[in-house]
Order: structure tokens, then sequence, then C-alpha cells
């Protein structure tokens, strides 16, 4: 054994302290709080996305005639197989969720500040490629849904102006929803994206590794002496605990509300009622609310000053020192989002 | 590679001194859940990839006894698969009267063929050479002691019927319309 | 929090997920329990079939859809093992490499079934296209029709092109479809070329060479059929190879559903309506009632279908008439009238005695009728009588069967045998013409035993009394007495003066018949007033 760990070492010459040393940055103690573990749990369900959806693309076939009828096989006849696309879609919906909070509490305790606007920047990537990700998933099954729900989203795209036409025609593969799109849509949800993620992920924890966690401190806690513990094996713990917690969630889920199948996408019949997934009621509403381009440019708008928003933050505190307005502004949107969301949900069209 | 380190990963709070009973028995305990939690899990995730379901069988109709004298054979093909030589070998009208053999030699697949003129069957691959009954007598099968796999028949008020496997091109009974509404 | 005390929290948590999974696990099972139990059963295409069902599926979808859900795609016999033909037969044609017949006779089904096949054969429905030129026929090919084509009145408009009018097309339409057609291939010159010109052995193969050549085929070679008697499905077809019927009257092509056969809508296709409402009595009955409300305790899909042990909610048709029950070990038959104690179907009922050629003997002599029966009515009573004692006792059977006898008999003592006796009288003295429906009284004479009488025997049979009486024996007295014996007088009064010898012994008969006890009401009604 010795003989064999040193000449791998030879040829690896990282050992466990080195790892360790490079991995075990100081926690925080306010991140003893598990509300604080929000930046863990997505990333926690982004592994069991991965594992699960490995699982399910070895029985997936992507094409229209085969579609639905591969995932019908799944949920019905392959063993565990409602279980497997349980997990993977209430780890879904979960995910989305938590990186949602996650981002709320990072803003609302301002950790996107100086020097920490790009990671801001990257975890909002994270989230656009986590919806994009939610988008292409359901557009697999094949079901109504799935059709009509991918012909609206290309069509909102083409409502860009200038890109819009290309982007539609890019994410289709044709003008209309064809034989090609279904593959295009696989291959987003179950190779770009993921990479994509797995790469900002990196990134994302290079850099809070490299600038270390935003140290809070709450009232109780001011007498306290040390402000940091270690991520080995302390908060490391602490994350196995919330791990094991999501996968008892998500099995009784799974299983309590399995993954249903709506029915079979027909290209002649639009159902009567057409809703994407919750995460989306705030995008549909919108666009009920204004027409075409208007609807388009202003949610691009938004977009983009959230993802500018640490900047925007900085120029308003310059103007204003001390201001609490970027608190202000985040709880109106909050607000807006679940008006919305609660109206989306509540009406029929 | 890390044998040695990790015992000391798990146990080395602050004070290593106070390395205690409870201390290992935790992490035991700890090992213990995760790996009966996520071990099950990769167990579940395990017999989802296996093949759905054990190879079905069926019982499927072959001939009308009366339709087949002492002595004559057929080639039964397997729906979607391979042929099985069923022959008639006495006068009565049981199952025992006839036998059905697998066509594929058990050596390295070959089809074998049925010599009526030699009373044995020959596999032209490797010069293997079965009695009647299936049984290897010389060639590769004879030498290992191989026989052709039989099939089990069965006869009912008259009719052959033979039990194969179903997992080659199977498809739903019943019209796929009617398996559609049937979901909805 | 301890480091311990999170190892100890995690390993619980690990045993938690553990126990989810378990939950996962159970699910699973019953996940796959719920589906062995609501999936279809698998079937495989047989290899010999397969080339049929690659085109078929999308020429002729529905036909492979329904036998994919036929006991005989689970069983693997496919298409090749009914339609196979042999060169040599009348209607055999060679369809991509393959010789095969369109027509599928009960000597195909015999191959499997011949159980089935000699039941059938003997049973009174085999004999249904045997009205072909009956009393029934005479009626839809002349007095409806006309046996000949004749000239349309002037030009159709719209259809120029229909410069005929075809006289049978009642029959082809109206009769044949229940009773079954004599099945004929085209004719080069448009005639007929049936069994009677193929004179088939006793394989079905047909021996007359030069009525095949005859036959007028399509450019690929398959035989054309007389559109009159194809497509046909009737229950006593006269097929090519000379056997008679058709198993799909009842078990419909191309699942042959034990299921549908089972029910009484299929054997409604045919028994319903003035002449034989079987179906609308059976619907009337405690019977038909309970089957309305339990159909879905029925068990319509068990394999033997024995009434008690896998139903006993209500009887349909086949329950009583066709299907095992546990008191007869479950035998089932393909011949209905072997239950079946009174042929209702003349004008005067008759004991179902037959003969061993399953005809229903008609002999008087006691002596002589004792030594021609070869199973007694009472033999077909008792075999009945299995089936109903599975719900009622031998003593409300007997009651009941003695309420049935009672009925018959007063139905054929007091109006058909009369009416047949007077009938009789003025056709053979040629008071009335020899010929059929050309004289009221012969419509009024059909109507009281044809339609009004077997209602009322069929409503007495099967316990719905509205028809038994309201429908039947009060229409029947009706007629007997407005109609018929009025229309008989009149035509003996106004009988040519050489018929009055004639007429006045007619006259005489209905005298003698109104003297009687059952009938002298009417004259004293008439007299105390």
């Amino acid at each position: 054994m010795t003989s064999l760990a040193g000449w791998f070492r030879e040829r690896f010459p990282f050992d466990g302290d080195q790892l360790r040393e490079l991995t075990n940055e100081p926690v925080p103690n306010h991140l003893k709080r598990w509300w604080f573990c929000l930046g863990g749990t997505p990333a926690y369900l982004f592994v069991v996305q991965i594992i699960t959806g490995v699982l399910l693309a070895f029985y997936y076939k992507p094409a229209p005639s085969t579609a639905y009828e591969s995932v019908r096989y799944i949920t019905e006849e392959a063993a565990f197989g409602w279980y497997i696309r349980g997990l993977h879609k209430w780890a879904a919906t979960l995910m989305i969720a938590a990186v949602v909070l996650h981002q709320l509490r990072v803003f609302f305790t301002g950790a996107y500040r100086k020097p920490r606007e790009i990671n801001w920047m990257i975890g909002f990537l994270l989230l656009v490629c986590t919806l994009m990700a939610g988008f292409t998933g359901y557009s697999l099954v094949y079901e109504q849904l799935s059709y009509w729900g991918a012909t609206v989203g290309a069509n909102i795209t083409d409502g860009v102006p200038l890109v819009g036409g290309f982007m539609k025609q890019l994410l289709l593969g044709g003008e209309v929803y064809n034989q090609n799109t279904l593959s295009r849509f696989f291959i987003l949800h179950g190779a770009v994206l993921p990479v994509a993620m797995v790469m900002l992920i990196i990134v994302h924890l290079t850099i809070i590794r490299i600038q270390g966690v935003t140290e809070l401190k709450f009232k109780e806690q001011e007498d306290e002496k040390e402000g940091h513990f270690n991520f080995f094996p302390d908060h490391l713990l602490t994350e196995i605990g919330i791990g094991l917690v999501l996968m008892i969630i998500l099995s009784v889920l799974a299983t309590v509300i399995p993954a249903s199948m709506g029915a079979k996408a027909d290209p002649l019949v639009t159902p009567e009622v057409i809703k994407p997934e919750w995460f989306f009621y705030v995008a549909f509403r919108w666009l009920k609310l204004f027409t075409g381009t208007v609807a388009i440019l202003s949610m691009g708008f938004i977009m983009f000053m959230m993802f500018l928003w640490p900047f925007i933050d900085a120029w308003i505190r310059r103007r204003k020192p001390g201001s609490e307005a970027s608190v202000w502004i985040g709880i109106l949107g909050v607000l807006v989002i679940i008006c919305l969301t609660v109206w989306e949900a509540a009406v029929a069209h | 590679m890390t044998d040695t380190h990790v015992p000391e990963e798990e146990t080395r709070p602050e004070q290593p001194g106070r390395r205690s009973f409870l201390s290992s028995a935790s992490t035991f305990l700890m090992f213990g859940g995760l790996a009966a939690g996520y071990g099950a899990c990769a167990g579940v995730a395990g017999r989802f990839l296996y093949p759905a379901k054990p190879r079905e069988k069926a019982w499927q109709f072959v001939v009308q006894i009366k339709k087949m004298k002492v002595g004559e054979a057929l080639t039964y093909q397997i729906p979607g698969g391979e042929g099985v030589t069923v022959a008639r070998q006495g006068s009565g009208e049981t199952e025992a009267d006839f036998i059905a053999l697998s066509s594929t030699c058990p050596h390295l697949g070959c089809q074998v063929k049925w010599e009526a003129r030699n009373n044995r069957f020959f596999c032209p691959c490797h010069n293997g050479v079965f009695d009647p009954s299936g049984k290897g007598v010389s060639g590769p099968p004879g030498d290992a002691e191989q026989s052709l796999p039989a099939y089990p028949l069965k006869a009912v008020n008259g009719l052959l019927f033979i039990e194969v496997p179903m997992d080659n091109f199977q498809v739903d009974a019943g019209s796929t319309l009617k398996s559609q509404t049937r979901r909805t | 929090m301890s480091l311990n005390f999170k190892k100890f929290i995690i390993a619980v948590l690990g045993a938690a997920f553990l126990a989810s999974l378990l939950f996962v696990q159970w699910m699973e099972l019953e996940h796959k329990k719920a589906e062995s139990g609501a999936a279809d059963a698998k079937v495989a295409i047989p290899a010999n079939s397969e080339q049929c069902v690659e085109c078929h599926s999308s020429t002729t979808a529905g036909i492979v859809d329904h036998w994919m859900g036929s006991t005989h795609a689970e069983k693997g016999v496919g298409c090749a093992e009914c339609h196979a033909a042999e060169k040599g037969d009348a209607d055999s044609f060679t369809h991509f490499g393959a010789t095969i017949a369109t027509v599928v006779t009960p000597l195909d089904c015999k191959q499997c079934h011949p159980l089935e096949f000699e039941e059938f054969t003997a049973s009174h429905h085999a004999k249904g296209g045997n009205i072909l030129h009956s009393l029934d026929n005479l009626l839809a090919e002349t007095v409806e029709g006309h046996r000949e084509p004749f000239n349309p009145h002037g030009v159709i408009p719209g259809r120029p092109d229909i410069l005929e009018v075809n006289g049978l097309a009642s029959a082809y339409t109206g009769c044949q479809q229940c009773h079954g057609s004599k099945l004929a291939l085209l004719d080069k010159d448009g005639g007929k070329i049936t069994v009677d010109e193929l004179k088939p052995d006793a394989d079905g193969k047909p021996t007359n060479t030069a009525a095949m050549d005859r036959i007028k085929k399509n450019p690929d070679g398959k035989p054309l059929f007389h559109p009159s008697t194809w497509p046909n499905t009737g229950i006593g077809r006269l097929n090519l190879d000379g056997s008679r019927g058709s198993c799909t009257a009842c078990h419909s092509r191309h699942d042959f559903s034990p299921r549908r056969a089972r029910q009484p809508e299929n054997c409604g296709k045919c028994h319903l309506g003035p002449d034989h409402p079987q179906k609308e009595i059976y619907e009337e009955s405690k019977h038909g009632i309970a089957y309305r409300d339990l159909k879905d305790e029925l068990n319509l899909d068990a394999a033997k279908w024995v009434l008690g042990e896998d139903y006993s909610a209500a009887p349909t048709c086949a329950t009583c008439h066709m299907s095992g029950n546990v008191n007869n070990g479950g035998r089932i038959t393909h011949d209905p009238g072997e239950r079946i104690s009174w042929t209702n179907r003349p004008p005067v009922s008759l004991a179902m005695d037959t003969d061993e050629n399953h005809k229903v003997i008609k002999e008087t002599d006691p002596a002589k009728r004792r030594a021609l029966i070869k199973d007694s009515a009472m033999d077909k009573r008792d075999r009945m009588r299995t089936a109903c004692q599975v719900c009622h006792t031998p003593d409300y059977l007997d009651a009941f069967y003695k309420q049935y006898d009672d009925f018959v008999v007063l139905y054929n003592e007091k109006f058909a045998k009369p009416g047949k006796d007077i009938m009789g009288a003025l056709k053979s003295r040629g008071l009335i013409s020899k010929g059929n429906f050309d004289e009221e009284i012969e419509w009024t004479w059909f109507y009281l035993w044809h339609h009004e009488g077997r209602r009322a025997r069929h409503g007495a049979s099967m316990m719905a009394p509205d028809y038994a009486h309201w429908h039947g024996m009060y229409e029947v007295a009706e007629r007997f007495y407005m109609e018929l014996i009025p229309q008989a007088q009149e035509i003996c009064h106004h009988a040519p003066e050489a018929k009055k010898a004639d007429a006045e012994a007619v006259l005489a008969l209905i005298e003698e018949i109104l003297a009687r006890p059952e009938h002298v009401w009417k004259s004293e009604f008439g007299k105390a007033q």
C-alpha cells in the first residue's frame, strides 16, 4: 500500500493535507445558522440532477416519435423509473427555489457588494442557466405542455428585436417545431447547460474561496471571541446533514406527488389551459400584461438591471451614503414577483 | 492511499487527546448511516439501469398435431428471433411425442440443420453433430458434452404450443388507440 | 453543536433516508402489482405474419389493432393461420408471395376448434341460409322486390350511372345479413359462381374446373366476389367450400372476442324486431334488468366464464343457451338448440324432440315418434335447467315450466291450430290461391303467427309479461277474432257458384271452432245483447 501510495504521489503531487488546505476555508460563525447554507443546497441538488439525469438518459429517446413513449416506459415499466424521474423533477423544483432563496439572501445581506460584484454576476448567470435547464427539461417529456411551452418559448425569443428570428431558428432548428427540435433541446438540457453550469460553479466557488465568505455579525454573537470555524469537518458535516434531509424530502415528494404524464403532444391541438412550470409564472403573466416586444424588452431590461445590480447599488450608495434604497427595491421586487406568480396561478387564462 | 489520513481527518477535533470511545462510535455510526442511505440509493439506481423485466415467456401456437406425421420436422420461428426445430417422434398426441430443439449451436451460435438421412443435427461451422434428442455426440459440442437447448411443448385439444421468450419485437396487446385512451 | 452530536444526527438522517427508500421500494412493488393486473398481455407477431402486419398496420390499421387485442394474437395465431389457402381453392390468390383467401369459413376455424365446428354445424343457426326461396324470402325477393333486375322508371337525378334496379336488394341487405348469403364469386359474364357450381369435395376443394375458369379476377389475379353476396357475416352463410355458416356472425373479426359473444347485444343484431323480439323481451325481463345494472360484475373477460363460478350476477343470452355452468361441468355448446324444449318458430309450436339429423320430429304416432327420437325435448329442457338451477330451486323451475308450457299450449290450441286449419281448408278447397301474400287473409294469418304469435310465445319463454300479453296474445286474439275469422267468412260468402259446397264446408269448420268452449264466449256475449 505504501509503495503504491508513493508511486501514485510521484505522479500526482498532492496529498490529503494539501487538498484540505486548499479547500478548508475558514467558515464564518454565522454559517452555523442553517439558512445561510442555501448556497450549498443548490450545489447538492445540482449533483442529484446530474446523477438522475444521466440515469434517465439511459432510457430517454429524443425524437418526436419516441420521446413520449420512452418517458412512459421510464415512468411505468422500468424498475424504480417513476422514482428516478420523480427525484429529477422535484430536485429541479427545489433547486430553482433554493437558487432564488440563495440569491435573496445574498441580496438582502448586501453580500454582493465590493469586491464580490463579479460573483453576483456569475451567480445570476447560474440562475439563468437553471431556469433554462428547467424550460428545456420539461420540453423533453413531449406532452402537450412540452410541445406548446417550447413553441411559445421559441416565439418569445422571436419577439426580441434584430436577433430574435435568428435565435428562434437556432433554438428550434427551423421555422417551427420540427424533427430536429427535440434533439436540440435534449443536447441543451443534457450537455450544454450542465457543462456551462459546472464551469460557472467552479468559478463561483473559487472566487468564494479566494475572497472568503462575507462575514456577518449578529447581536447575540457579538461577545463570541472567535469569528470562524473549520470547514473540515464541522461545516462539511452540516452540509452532509442538509444533503440527507434533501434526499428524504425528495424521496417523499417523488413518492407522494409523483411526476405524472399529461396527454401526448398534439401539434394540431393547443390545450385550453396552457401554463408553464411555476417558476415561469412571473414571466408568463408579464407577457400577458404587456404586448409583444414591449414585454420582452422590458423583461430583458429588468434582467439586465439585476445582472448589473452591484454596480447600480454602488452608484446609489455613492450618491446617498447609508441609503437603504436597495433593501426597499428588493422588497418591492419580491412582492411584485410573488403577486404576479400568485395571479398567474389563480386564474385559468 | 489515504487510509492513514481518513481517521485522522474525522477525529481531528481541537484536542486530539480527547479521542474517546464516543467519538469513534459516532464516526462509525455516521458512516454506517451514510452507507446505508446512499448505498440503498445506489442500489435503486443500479436496479433502474438493469433491464426492466426478466425474459418474459409465453405459450405460442405451433401447429395442429394431426398435420404432422411421425418423423416429420418443421421449423418454427420465434417471433423476431431464431428458428426452432419441432419434430414429431411418437404417434401419440401428447407433448411427449414431440421435441422442440433450438437450432442455434451451443458451441458458437451457428444454425444447425436436421439431416434426415443421417438422423442427426449437423452444425456446418465446426462439424458439430447432435443426435435426434439434441445431445452433442461429436465435434466441439460432443467434446464439451453440450446439447441443443430444448423448448417446452404443450399439447392442448390437438394443438401444439411452444413456450418461447417474448422480449423480441413484442408489442402491447390491444390497439395503440386503445392504449392511449387508457392512459388519459 | 458538538461534532459528535452532528455525526449522530447524520447517522439518524442516513437511517431515515434508508427508511424513505424502503417506502420507495414498497411503492415500486405496488406499482408493479397494479401494472401486472392492468397491463395488457404482451403479444408477439408470429414470424409467418410479420409481413402482413407490417403493411396492414398502415393500410388497414383497424384490423391489425383488433387482432392485437385478440386471444389469437396472444397465443401466436396470426394472419396466415386462418387466411392461408391452397392454390386449388376457388377463392385463393397470391398476395405478396403468400397464397391466401379473403373469406374465412368454419372449415378454417375447424382446424383448431373441431368441437365447436361440429356443434355449430349441427345447429339450427348453421341452417339459417336455408330460408333462401322460403316463405320469408318470398317476401323480400318478390313482394318487396323482384327476382329479376328491372329498369328504373326514368333517370335518377344525380346518379345517371344507375341503369338497373336490383330487385333482390332487400333480400341481400335484409334477410341475408342475418341468415347468410349464398357466397358467390363473380362470373366473367357478371353472374354468380356459388358452391352449387364449384361442387367442392369433403375437404372443400372445388371439383368443377370449368367453373373455376369462369371466375372473374382483378389485374392482380384476385378473384372477385359477387357484390350482392359479400360482405356477409350471416350465421347460415353458404360458403364456397361447402361449409355452412360464419363464425364471425357472433365472434366478430378480428378480435374474435368471447367477451362480445357473451353479451346480449351481440345476439341482438338479428334476434329483435316485430317477428321475434328476443332482445327486447330479454331486456324487459328480470334477467335483462339485472344485466343492465350488474354488467360490471359479470366478469366478461374470464377465460371460461362458468356460471356460478366466474359470475352469477345476471344471465345473458349466452349464459342460458350456450355457456357452461357449475351444474353441467362448464360444458359450452355452440348449438343453442340443445337447450330449447319448444320450437316457437312455426305457426304451431312443436316439442323439440329431434332425430339423428337434429331435425324436429313431426311424426304424431306415439310409438313411431319414440323410435325416431334421438334427443328429446325434455333432455333439452334438463340441459337448460342446469343453468337455471344455479340461481333457482327445482320447484321454482317446475312451476315456471308449467306456466310456460300452459301458455304455449293455450296459444297452440286456441288460435294456432284453428287458424292453421282454416287457412289449410281455404287453400286446399281452392277458395284462396296457392300463392302466398296475394290475398289479405294471408297477411292476416302471417301477422298472427309469425309476428304476434311468436312475440307471445317468446315473451312467455323469457319472462317478459308485456310481450306475452299486450304485444302477444292480445294481438293474436284481436287478429283472430276481428280479422282472420271475418275475412275467412267473407271469402266463403263471396265464393263463386262452383265453390259453394267448399265454402259451406269451411264455414262449418269455422262454426265448429267458434262453438268450442274456449271460443263460445263470443257468440254468448253477442246473444246477451
